[in-house]
């Protein structure tokens, strides 16, 4: 999907793509999930930024996070913005990972597959990919689980 | 900067919670027209303009003002715009600064506001994340308090302080949004938005304007009211300044605001007469208790409870030893939602001894935090001049 448009790219993610996040977006629907890393420090960043926070070397490439890492935040969502199978009548969750490549860096997307009351801070997830739209989207299950178990 | 810059006075047309038939530019109108009576100025008095919106040109055309020599439109929320201006008064760029703010009910917060045809283009500029799986913008307080929540092992309750000392104070205050009673019973009983949050820990949005006169101290000492003197302000930040990067509750935007602060002002929270804590969420008032060092982390719910002035009918405030009020006005929960414009012009009013019906006696000094965590913790120190 590397022939994908610029115009394509933002008519499948509105109102999120610009230049610097265009390659993570990219990535997505490919089905990876790509983080800034440095190629000078090894120091990884999000979200995407043209430089390295932490040495400025403008060296950064989009690089696969392997997806583990640990809920660090949950809201549960009684109303939001509309959204293809998004259905509020029961909150839906939305959670802030810290993933296992470095302290402090984190994600946020939904969790599939899992009640809300097991959606908790402290508890484990890994990466798995729904579709939206015609788009995959990036989200996590409770580490442990079978992907297909539910959705 | 310390006592050279004043506020000389401030207006404001009082706060609803409904989708009135009126414009933005029309409540600022009101504002500004009543802040310069107050202070015994024209427009020719002004050369400086400072607001959210609308923006300054369409402000200066609408009311007429002949010449300015400065003006500036930063974002939201408040502490910018008051920085902005005295800076502006303090280097010499103008003299006499109309700083003013417009809240209104917007389609993005607001449903009801979205049928508003003539809402839909009205938005202070940072529009909400497209899509649900994100914490950007007003779900990241929520993301953060369910971090407050779990850390600390507070019940609810916690939160829930804030919100009836708010709503108690609001019923003494005739130009509040909300003025029904508030009980604990209430609050933990009430319809979930974004758990852990309920409707009553988010800030009511709601259609009005307040209005400033920013000017030197010595054009303030020649003005009708007593000048309020700017003693120092911080707009203070972290560079892991987005929602879910930031570091932990201990290390973001505020702490940066409080340790800056300290420094320069001329007075720290012993001395403070009356105390305006930003609010637009619940739990950002407890971290602002925590951080200004009334007490220590996760401790905010207890030191309310120690400070807790329970009225009979399960109203309550918070009166801290006994003395000084948070948020006499309502706050953002119920005054209404006026990204700190609305606590700002508390501290002016207290300190000028015009706040009938909540008046602190004699009082003269107040610290006003303004903003959440993220890339918006203000903290301004004031005295009576």
């Amino acid at each position: 999907m590397s022939e994908v448009t610029d115009e394509e790219l933002w008519s499948l993610f509105p109102g999120a793509v610009d230049r610097d996040s265009a390659a993570h977006y990219r990535g997505r629907l490919e089905r990876h999930l790509l983080v800034n890393r440095c190629a000078q420090c090894g120091t990884w960043h999000a979200p995407p930024k043209p430089v390295c926070p932490s040495c400025l070397s403008e060296r950064v490439v989009p690089t696969p996070v392997s997806g583990a890492g640990t809920i660090f935040m949950a809201v549960f969502l009684h109303q939001g913005p509309p959204a293809e199978g998004v259905d509020y009548s029961t909150p839906y969750p939305v959670v802030t990972v810290e993933f296992d490549e470095q302290p402090g860096l984190r994600y946020s997307t939904t969790v599939v597959g899992a009640p809300n009351e097991e959606i908790q801070i402290g508890r484990r997830v890994e990466l798995d990919w729904i579709t939206r739209g015609s788009a995959p989207m990036p989200v996590f299950r409770l580490a442990g689980q079978r992907v297909g178990d539910t959705a | 900067m310390r006592d050279r810059v004043a506020i000389a006075g401030a207006a404001t047309t009082g706060f609803q919670a409904r989708n009135t038939d009126r414009s933005q530019a029309s409540y600022v109108a009101q504002a500004a027209v009543a802040v310069l009576d107050q202070c015994g100025l024209t427009t020719r008095d002004i050369d400086g303009l400072c607001g959210s919106l609308p923006a300054a040109p369409a402000v200066q055309s609408m009311l007429g003002i002949p010449e300015v020599t400065w003006f500036a439109n930063p974002i939201i929320p408040f502490g910018n715009q008051l920085a902005a201006a005295a800076s502006a008064v303090y280097s010499g760029l103008c003299d006499v600064v109309l700083a003013y703010h417009g809240a209104y009910r917007m389609a993005w917060n607001t449903g009801s506001a979205l049928k508003d045809p003539f809402r839909r283009g009205v938005a202070f500029g940072s529009s909400p994340a497209p899509v649900p799986e994100s914490v950007a913008g007003s779900v990241g307080y929520t993301a953060w308090a369910s971090r407050y929540i779990h850390e600390f092992g507070v019940p609810r309750a916690s939160l829930g302080y804030v919100a009836i000392n708010d709503r108690s104070n609001a019923m003494a205050n005739p130009g509040a949004a909300m003025r029904d009673p508030l009980t604990m019973e209430d609050y933990l009983s009430a319809r979930m938005i974004r758990s852990p949050l309920c409707l009553y820990d988010m800030d009511v949005a709601v259609d009005g304007a307040d209005a400033f006169i920013i000017t030197t101290a010595e054009r303030a000492a020649d003005l009708p009211l007593a000048p309020v003197l700017v003693d120092a302000i911080v707009l203070g930040m972290i560079d892991k300044n987005e929602e879910d990067q930031s570091p932990s509750l201990r290390r973001h935007g505020q702490q940066v605001t409080v340790e800056a602060l300290k420094a320069r002002s001329g007075f720290w929270i012993d001395d403070v007469d009356v105390l305006l804590v930003y609010d637009g969420f619940s739990v950002i008032a407890l971290n602002w208790l925590e951080n200004v060092g009334y007490c220590g982390p996760g401790e905010a719910g207890s030191f309310i409870e120690d400070n807790w002035a329970a009225g009979d009918d399960g109203t309550g405030r918070i009166l801290i030893k006994g003395r000084v009020p948070v948020n006499p006005h309502g706050g953002s929960l119920s005054e209404g939602g006026t990204q700190g414009s609305g606590h700002l012009r508390e501290a002016v009013h207290q300190l000028q001894g015009l706040a009938s019906g909540r008046q602190v006696e004699g009082a003269q000094r107040a610290l006003v935090t303004v903003g959440g965590f993220f890339f918006n913790a203000q903290g301004i120190t004031l005295r009576r001049g």
